[in-house]
């Protein structure tokens, strides 16, 4: 649907491009005399005129979204499923806005950690790691399977007061980490901030920048 | 043909080079200012949507790990640390943040603007450590009173003993009565509420960019150059003083030289040192690049909400509005702390906490947040740290930028006189909060790392003796009497005061100095 509307939007474009200033025609001057008749027909003269001046139609290509969805490549697939469960947990859908899972953050997150510095990967791997592990050694499910009040027991260190200095433990430092990611993801998201303007404002979405442009 | 010799060479255009460019033009010299970046103009910024950037805001991993005031839309105004690195030692970490442009870091400072008192500049005085000023507030207060009035800088007449009061815009806007109750419960400690002073500048920009280079050029006795870095300074033998400087075109490579009868460094603190230190000239003292000093900075230090406002429902006037706790520590005669000078810290009030002080998630993280909705209170301390020598930079003997100039390397660390400030300011704050009524949702009493105030200072400073100081009290090296340095590397001591109207000050009479000696023909 999306890379449809993307394509007529494309398409559409060349239609509108309608020269607005367009040179008068050329008034016919008569052809000079030709010394001899032709022996085989020849193309008509080419007229020296200058170009037309024609308005450029500033064409609007859309966002990488528009045309595809994220291949995930950084997470396993058991990390990326317990992952998911966590961004669903953090921020799920409320009051009308989209929550994690309709803003695309787990595949957001996959390519932000992905790129990022080996200490911030070695944060999220370690600690989703030990959130399934835990999963597995309390109730024999994978993190993703689990039920809600045993979810609510893996993210008891997220009741603990935020400080200046991160907690050494594994999974305590990922559910921070991820706490502010999945949110930030959600509400910096193109999916949360229309949801936003849907119900009605846009109060704690990214909203607009200013952007500095690349300085020579 | 380049015009030479100017008659003063100007490296740097931000608030130190930009005042010292409007000074001695001013006063009719034939100025060249070599700027290292270029300037930023309309086509360099627009309005995006941040779901528009490519890593949401979250901007690039890794671009830039030392600018934690950098986020994915300001990127690309600060320097690259890839083009332009530097080191630390490995457990001596430093937040240095730079931007190269026309007007430099005046474009982007948050326009806090306070003078020093003679608690810093006679700060040996009171307490016996370092060194004091060679002035004292009374032989800058002239600058300071015709440098605020180009800033615009708004404020209240306070009667604060370390805090001087100024040329103010009037501020005549109430106080917040959340930051009211405040004061009031720290009065005992000897708070006292004050307004944030703030330069209004042009409405849009209170920089160097717009308030004092534009003056410069239509002397038409200025040349300004961009994308010119100063490789070095140049030294006649004949004379011993400087005649121009070695800079390199950022964009070709291309290696030029500028002549002129005097040099004026203005490219930031800690960028006057290295090429000061890359010339290796103005060090007979052997403290150029020593007393490395800036303010610790906790943002956040103390979040609470008032109760009286949440839900969005606060009644008028109690929140929605700032206000500026100017150093009360070590100030009464004979008092004694645990530690030697003071802190400050600004108060803003309204607007809700944000997210990660509320231990919950999901739904019940937004009902909570919605029920503190427009009650925040908090507090960012700045403190002074005390100039040391052993804190200091110097030249890496192995790592150069990308024009091959060797770069610095730091060695600073805060010692236990900051901690136990910081430590004083918080367990402060949480009491007056407490007896305010506000709730305390958060505290912390560790800075960041040194540099992270952008407020660096020292490791060129002034003084009476040649032996112990870089520069006289006129900011001129002691060593080459055509050369002045007029950035925050003069500094003695910072307080915890931002240091800009103090930089711009200096500048001014540095300046006024140089024009009167070059007309004199002492220099």
């Amino acid at each position: 649907m999306k890379r449809r509307t993307f394509l007529s939007t494309v398409a559409v474009a060349p239609v509108i491009a309608a020269p607005v200033l367009a040179q008068p025609t050329p008034v016919q001057q008569p052809p000079a005399p030709t010394p001899a008749a032709p022996t085989a027909p020849s193309a008509p003269p080419l007229q020296q005129q200058p170009p037309a001046a024609v308005e450029v139609v500033r064409l609007e290509p859309v966002g990488h979204d528009a045309a595809g969805e994220m291949v995930p490549h950084f997470f396993t697939a058991v990390e990326m499923a317990t992952l998911t469960r966590l961004s669903a947990v953090l921020q799920p859908a409320l009051n009308g806005r989209p929550g994690a899972i309709e803003a695309d953050v787990p595949a957001f997150l996959d390519f932000l950690i992905g790129q990022s510095p080996a200490e911030r990967q070695a944060i999220y791997r370690k600690g989703l790691a030990g959130l399934e592990q835990q999963a597995q050694s309390q109730f024999k499910k994978a993190f993703a399977a689990i039920e809600a009040p045993q979810v609510e027991t893996l993210m008891a260190p997220l009741r603990q007061p935020w400080t200046f200095i991160p907690p050494t433990d594994p999974i305590a430092r990922v559910l921070r980490e991820a706490k502010a990611d999945v949110r930030t993801a959600t509400t910096n998201s193109r999916e949360f901030n229309a949801g936003g303007a849907a119900a009605g404002g846009g109060r704690r979405a990214g909203g607009m920048g200013q952007y500095v442009y690349t300085l020579e | 043909m380049a015009e030479q010799p100017y008659d003063v060479l100007i490296i740097g255009s931000g608030a130190s080079g930009g005042m010292a460019a409007h000074i001695l033009t001013s006063k009719g010299a034939n100025v060249l200012v070599l700027e290292a970046g270029i300037g930023m103009e309309p086509r360099h910024r627009g309005l995006k949507p941040v779901y528009d950037l490519p890593y949401r805001g979250f901007g690039k991993p890794g671009r830039l790990s030392h600018v934690l005031q950098a986020n994915e839309f300001n990127a690309n105004q600060w320097v690259d640390e890839q083009q332009v690195p530097y080191t630390y030692a490995p457990d001596a970490r430093y937040n240095w943040v730079r931007a190269r442009l026309i007007g430099g870091k005046s474009n982007f400072w948050a326009r806090m603007s306070y003078r020093l008192s003679d608690f810093e500049f006679g700060g040996k005085d009171h307490d016996g450590f370092g060194d004091n000023w060679p002035i004292r507030h009374a032989d800058l207060a002239p600058f300071y009173d015709r440098v605020e009035p180009i800033f615009r800088v708004s404020g209240r007449k306070e009667g604060v003993a370390s805090l001087p009061d100024g040329q103010f815009l009037d501020d005549t806007s109430p106080d917040p009565g959340a930051a009211v109750t405040f004061a009031a419960a720290g009065k005992k400690h000897g708070m006292t509420l004050t307004k944030i002073r703030r330069s209004l500048g042009d409405g849009q920009l209170a920089s160097s960019a717009n308030l004092l280079l534009p003056k410069a050029q239509a002397t038409g006795k200025m040349t300004l150059v961009t994308n010119a870095v100063v490789r070095e300074l140049t030294v006649d033998k004949a004379t011993g003083k400087v005649d121009g400087a070695h800079f390199a075109d950022t964009r070709s490579g291309r290696e030029l030289h500028a002549t002129a009868k005097a040099v004026v460094l203005g490219a930031s603190c800690l960028e006057s040192t290295r090429i000061l230190l890359n010339s290796k000239i103005a060090n007979s003292s052997g403290v150029l690049g020593r007393y490395l000093h800036d303010q610790f900075y906790i943002g956040d230090a103390v979040v609470a909400s008032v109760p009286e406002a949440r839900g969005g429902k606060a009644p008028r006037g109690l929140v929605g509005g700032s206000g500026y706790i100017p150093r009360f520590r070590n100030v009464a005669k004979g008092e004694k702390q645990k530690f030697l000078r003071g802190y400050a810290f600004d108060i803003y009030t309204g607007g809700t906490p944000d997210a990660k002080y509320i231990p919950a998630w999901g739904a019940e993280l937004d009902e909570k947040l919605n029920g503190y909705r427009g009650s925040a209170f908090s507090t960012t301390v700045m403190g002074e740290v005390l100039p040391r020598y052993e804190n200091h930079v110097t030249l890496d003997p192995k790592v150069v930028d990308a024009w091959g100039i060797p770069v610095l390397r730091f060695n600073a660390k805060y010692t236990d006189n900051e901690k136990l400030m910081a430590q004083d300011a918080i367990d402060t704050i949480v009491e007056a909060c407490t007896e305010s009524g506000f709730e305390v949702l958060h505290r912390n009493a560790i800075p960041h790392p040194p540099g992270y105030s952008i407020h660096e200072l020292g490791t060129c400073r002034m003084g009476d003796d040649p032996k112990t100081s870089v520069l006289n009290k006129w900011n001129q090296s002691h060593d080459v009497k055509n050369l002045f340095v007029v950035d925050g590397s003069s500094f003695v001591t910072g307080g915890s005061q931002n240091p800009t109207m103090t930089i711009l000050s200096l500048s001014m009479r540095a300046s006024e100095y140089l024009a009167e000696q070059m007309r004199t023909g002492d220099i």
